[in-house]
């Protein structure tokens, strides 16, 4: 199964699930806002997205992930708007029979997300200037 | 037949910033396509796309080759993404 949401609101801890019997890996993932973009000390960054395409590019992601690993389920929460230095904005967590696979397909996943999913940062100073950020780690 | 269509632009990033809008209505020949759409929004940028890549969706899907536009079609240049 994959799950994958879009939302403007703080993303809580995605539950533990314990009834598992046939998934070995429980692999999390959180992203985290840094506080320097562009070389610049920032507050925190603006997320923009395109509505309705984001989320239906990141659903046709996760499910691309789930096809082309050995993983049961993928579950992703991304966060947009404007998120503060520390907090999170996205959340993953693959459950796979072996941690191999479950590895594999969240680093895909990701770098897979940073290139297909509309959706840009602006960083925002401590006297509230925004820029568009550059950044493109993979 | 009409002379003329009107398609909706979504500015994002780079292209909101350039044009000074997150939304436009562009006005092009019938028969227009996706290049030229594209081509027409980097002259009204004056310069500030020139170097910027873009990728092209049309109705919330990309597409990989130039399309011919029709009305109302909404029309977005996506700029390199940087979620996660």
């Amino acid at each position: 199964m994959v799950l994958t949401e879009i939302t403007h609101k703080p993303l809580e801890n995605l539950p533990m699930d314990d009834s598992r019997t046939d998934d070995g890996a429980e692999l999390i993932f959180h992203g985290r806002v840094r506080d320097e973009e562009e070389g610049e000390k920032i507050i925190g960054l603006d997320y923009e997205h395109y509505p309705e395409m984001a989320e239906s590019e990141l659903q046709k992601l996760g499910e691309e992930t789930a096809e082309r690993f050995d993983i049961h389920d993928l579950f992703c929460r991304h966060r947009v708007g404007r998120i503060a230095v520390g907090e999170a904005s996205l959340r993953v967590v693959i459950w796979s029979r072996h941690r191999k696979e479950a590895l594999q397909a969240m680093d895909w996943f990701i770098v897979e997300l940073k290139k297909r999913v509309p959706i840009w940062k602006w960083g925002v100073t401590a006297d509230g200037r925004r820029f568009p950020s550059h950044c493109r780690h993979e | 037949m009409a002379e003329t269509i009107t398609i909706h632009v979504r500015c994002f990033s780079h292209v909101k910033q350039a044009l000074q809008t997150d939304m436009l209505d562009l006005q092009l020949p019938a028969g227009a396509t996706t290049a030229q759409a594209e081509q027409r929004l980097r002259e009204m940028a004056g310069g500030q796309l020139d170097t910027v890549p873009f990728r092209i969706a049309l109705n919330k899907n990309f597409i990989n080759t130039e399309q011919a536009l029709n009305e109302n079609d909404e029309l977005a240049l996506i700029p390199p993404v940087q979620g996660g």
